[in-house]
C-alpha cells in the first residue's frame, strides 16, 4: 500500500530506527490486524475527554522515540478501570522515564484487548532467504523454551496451519487445562497478513527489518495485536 | 543461453571435450578424468591441451585451445589458477562450459575472491558458463564422463549437486555399492558462475531424473532457490543434507524473531514449505535416495503403518520403539491374521502378532519358503503402508544349511510377495550381516538382485526407518498440497 510505503519511508527519513507503537499498529491494521481502540495523548491531565470514546479498562504507555523496551523502563500500565487512574498511571511513566533519562514524546492510551491467550509473530530479514515469519506462544515459551515456528515468505494457508501446529505447546491453543479453545482461523489471517502472498512483509521488505507482535492476544473469537514492533532497515547513504 | 534444458546438453552429453592439466606422467585429477572416461566409454573427441606434449594418455595433445579440431562442449581444467582466467578469455565462443577444478579462488583469503572475480568475467568474455571452481568434476553415465574411476557407469534416477567435492566420491561409490544409480553427479565447489540453483531447474526439467540429491553449504540466491522449490511443488523428491546448519546467526538481532532466527530453522522452514527431504548426515541421504529410487510416493495414503516381519525378537522389539519414534506405527495384528498363522502351527517362539517375530527355526520351515506363505497373508489380510522384512544373515548360512538356500529363498519370497503388493504396500528389505566376509558377499549378490527387483535394501532395522519417515514427510506434503486442504 502506498501511504503505508510513505510513511514507513517518512519514519525511516527522520532517523527512526523503529515506527512509534501507534503507528506500527495502524500499519498492522491497514493489513487486516485488529489492533485495540486508542488514543495518544501529550500529558497525564489530558486523559479525560480525550479517553472518553474508549471502554475501560485501559492500559497507559510510553512513547518515546527511543527503541527500547517499553515494559523494562516502567513503560507500561495495564487494568486501569478509570481516566484518573489513567492519569496516575501516565504520571508514573512520566517519572520512570525521567529517572532513566528516556525521552518522552506522550502517552498511548488503549483498550484493553479480550482477555485470551498470548501468541508472538514475527517478522525477520533472512540473510539467505529474505523475508521469513515466525509464530510461538508468548512467555516463557519463546523466551525460554524458544519454541516457534519459522517460515519462508510468502505463507500460504497450510503453512500458517502448520506453523501453529508444530510448535510443542500447540495443544495449549486447543484448550488444553480447562481453557476455552483460541481461534486457529484468527491466527492463521494474522500469519496471513504479516507473511502471505500480499502481506505487509512482502509488500515493504526493503524498509522493514525486523517485526514483532507480542501478544497477539487470541481469544475464542478473535486475535488482537496488543503490542507491536516494526523495527527499519537502516538508511542506504544512497537513498534521499 | 537457450533453454535450459537443451543448454546442458553439452555439459552432460559432450561430444567434444578439452582436458587442462594432464601430464604424460599420468597423475592427477586431469589424468584421472581423462582415464575414467575413457573407462565408461566415452566416444566423443577427448583434446589434452598441453604446451609441449604430443600425446597425453594416448591422446594427441594440442598447445593450445583455438588449436583443436572442433568447438568444445566441455572444458575440463586443472592448471594454476593464475593461468586459468587468460586461457577462458580467449576462447572466443569455442567453449560451451568449463569446469575448473583448481583450487586457489574465492576459497583463499587473500586475493582470492578477486581472481574468482576475474575467473567468472573470462569465462563470460570468452562465451561459456563456469562450473566450480574448486571441485572435481561432473559424472554422467548417459554421457559416459566420469572424474572418478570407481564408478560404474549404470545410468540410473538420481541426479546429485554438491559444493563439496569429497562427498561426491562418497555418494558414487558407497551409493553406487548400495545400489544407488545416477543420472549425473555434479561437483560444484565454489559455484562461482552456475549455482546449485541452475542444476536444480536443469534436474527438475531432466525427464532422466526422478530424485534429486543436494549437499549444500552456501546458497548465495537463497530466494531463487526458495522459489524455485516452491514452484516445483514437490513434482520431484529433493533430499538435502546442508552443512553449517548450527552457525549462530551472523547478524545482531533487535528484535525477540531475531534473536531465535537461525539457519537450522530457516532450513526447517524450507524443507516444510517445499517438501524437500531434509537429512543430518551422509548416511541418511544414501538411504533416502535409495527409498525414493525404488518406492513410487503414495500421496493418496501417506505411509503410517508398518509391520515388521523377520528374525530376532530384541530386533523387532527395539524396531517397534524406533518406528515409533519416527511417527510411525508397528499396529497389532488383526485377529483373523492371528488366527490365520495360528492354524498354520508353526514352531514354537514365533509371534503371531506385529511385530512378527519369526525365529530362524521357522524361517527354516520348507526351507524358507513358509516365508512367502506368512508374508502373503499379512499383507492380504493387514492394512499395511510399508512391509519390512528383516533378515539375521548368519542365523540361515552357517555350514550346516550348505545343501540348501533358506536365505536366497527368503530373498525370493519377500521379491515374490512385493510383486503382488505393487501399489498397495511398500516392501523393504533389511539384510543384516556380521561383517564376516563371506556373509557380506552374499549380501550384496542377493542386495542387487532385490535391487533389481525394485525392493530397496537396508543395513539395520534404524536405517529403514528413518528412510520411510522421510518418504512418509514427502507422501504427506504431496497429500496436503494436492487437495489444497
Amino acid at each position: 500500500m502506498a501511504d503505508i510505503d510513505a510513511q514507513l519511508r517518512e519514519a525511516q527519513r527522520s532517523g527512526r530506527t523503529a515506527l512509534p507503537e501507534a503507528t506500527a499498529k495502524a500499519v498492522l491494521s491497514a493489513y487486516g490486524i485488529a489492533v485495540p481502540r486508542s488514543t495518544t495523548i501529550a500529558a497525564p491531565d489530558d486523559a479525560g475527554d480525550s479517553i472518553a470514546d474508549l471502554q475501560p479498562p485501559f492500559a497507559a504507555k510510553l512513547v518515546s522515540p527511543e527503541a527500547t523496551h517499553k515494559s523494562d523502563v516502567g513503560g507500561v500500565r495495564i487494568d486501569l478501570a478509570t481516566p484518573q487512574a489513567v492519569r496516575n498511571a501516565c504520571q508514573e511513566i512520566a517519572d520512570s522515564a525521567a529517572a532513566h533519562s528516556i525521552a518522552l514524546e506522550g502517552f498511548l492510551v488503549e483498550e484493553m484487548a479480550p482477555p485470551g491467550t498470548e501468541v508472538v509473530i514475527g517478522g525477520i530479514i533472512d540473510d539467505c532467504f529474505g523475508p521469513a515469519i515466525m509464530f510461538g506462544l508468548g512467555g516463557i515459551f519463546v523466551e525460554l523454551l524458544e519454541d516457534v515456528s519459522f517460515r519462508i515468505c510468502p505463507i500460504d494457508e497450510i503453512d500458517a496451519r502448520e506453523m501453529i501446529g508444530e510448535i510443542r505447546a500447540a495443544a495449549l491453543l486447543k484448550g488444553a487445562r480447562g481453557r476455552p479453545p483460541v481461534s486457529e482461523a484468527a491466527i492463521v489471517q494474522a500469519l496471513l497478513s504479516l507473511g502471505g502472498e500480499n502481506g505487509l512483509f512482502l509488500a515493504h521488505a526493503e524498509l522493514i527489518r525486523e517485526i514483532d507482535i507480542n501478544p497477539l492476544i487470541v481469544s475464542p473469537t478473535g486475535a488482537v495485536a496488543a503490542d507491536a514492533r516494526i523495527i527499519l532497515t537502516e538508511r542506504q547513504a544512497t537513498d534521499d | 543461453m537457450t533453454s535450459p534444458h537443451t543448454c546442458f546438453d553439452a555439459l552432460f552429453r559432450p561430444n567434444t571435450i578439452a582436458v587442462f592439466g594432464a601430464s604424460t606422467a599420468g597423475r592427477g585429477f586431469a589424468n584421472d578424468f581423462i582415464q575414467a572416461t575413457l573407462k565408461l566409454g566415452f566416444t566423443g573427441e577427448i583434446y589434452p591441451i598441453h604446451p609441449n606434449a604430443t600425446e597425453i594418455e594416448g591422446l594427441k595433445a594440442y598447445p593450445t585451445l583455438d588449436a583443436t579440431p572442433s568447438p568444445i562442449d566441455y572444458a575440463f581444467i586443472g592448471i594454476g589458477a593464475r593461468h586459468i582466467p587468460a586461457i577462458l578469455a580467449a576462447a572466443n565462443g569455442r567453449v560451451k562450459f568449463a569446469q575448473v577444478i583448481s583450487s586457489g579462488f574465492g576459497e583463499m583469503a587473500d586475493g582470492g575472491k578477486a581472481l574468482e572475480a576475474e575467473l567468472v568475467r573470462a569465462a563470460h568474455a570468452g562465451g561459456m558458463r563456469l562450473l566450480g571452481p574448486n571441485c572435481l568434476g561432473t559424472y554422467s553415465p548417459g554421457g559416459r564422463i566420469s572424474y572418478d574411476r570407481g564408478t560404474d557407469g549404470i545410468v540410473g534416477p538420481v541426479g546429485i549437486i554438491s559444493q563439496s567435492g569429497g562427498l561426491t566420491r562418497d555418494l558414487l561409490r558407497r551409493g553406487g555399492r548400495r545400489g544407488i544409480r545416477y543420472s549425473a553427479v555434479l561437483s560444484m565447489g565454489n559455484c562461482a558462475d552456475l549455482s546449485p540453483s541452475d542444476m536444480l531447474e536443469h534436474f527438475l526439467d531432466d525427464p532422466g531424473t526422478t530424485v534429486i540429491g543436494m549437499y549444500l553449504e552456501h546458497i548465495r540466491d537463497g530466494r531463487r532457490f526458495f522459489e524455485i522449490l516452491r514452484a516445483a511443488k514437490a513434482r520431484k523428491p529433493v533430499v538435502v543434507l546442508k552443512g553449517g546448519r548450527t552457525q549462530e546467526g551472523s547478524r545482531a538481532a533487535v528484535s525477540h524473531t531475531g534473536a531465535l532466527a537461525g539457519d537450522d530453522r530457516m532450513w526447517t522452514a524450507l524443507a516444510r514449505q517445499t517438501g524437500s527431504i531434509l537429512v543430518d548426515t551422509l548416511e541418511q541421504m544414501l538411504d533416502q535416495l535409495l527409498i525414493l529410487q525404488h518406492l513410487t510416493p503414495n500421496a493418496d495414503k501417506p505411509t503410517h503403518s508398518i509391520a515388521l516381519f523377520g528374525n530376532g525378537g530384541g530386533t523387532g522389539v527395539l524396531a517397534t520403539d524406533l518406528f515409533a519414534r519416527n511417527g510411525l506405527s508397528v499396529p497389532r495384528a488383526s485377529d483373523r491374521t492371528f488366527a490365520t498363522l495360528k492354524a498354520m502351527e508353526l514352531p514354537p517362539g514365533t509371534s503371531l502378532d506385529n511385530p512378527y517375530d519369526t525365529p530362524s527355526g521357522t524361517l527354516k520351515v520348507e526351507d524358507g519358503l513358509v516365508a512367502e506363505t506368512l508374508l502373503r497373508e499379512i499383507v492380504e489380510n493387514e492394512s499395511l503402508d510399508a512391509m519390512v522384512v528383516h533378515i539375521n544373515m548368519p542365523q540361515f548360512l552357517n555350514p550346516n544349511d550348505r545343501d540348501r538356500d533358506v536365505f536366497g529363498n527368503l530373498v525370493r519370497a519377500a521379491i515374490r510377495v512385493r510383486e503382488e503388493s505393487v501399489g498397495k504396500t511398500h516392501f523393504v528389505l533389511v539384510l543384516r550381516s556380521d561383517g564376516e566376509p563371506e556373509i557380506e558377499a552374499r549380501k550384496f549378490e542377493e542386495r542387487n538382485r532385490a535391487l533389481e527387483m525394485g525392493v530397496p535394501v537396508f543395513d539395520e532395522l534404524p536405517n529403514a526407518a528413518v528412510a520411510l519417515a522421510g518418504l512418509r514427510d514427502y507422501e504427506h506434503y504431496l497429500n496436503r498440497r494436492r487437495g489444497g486442504t
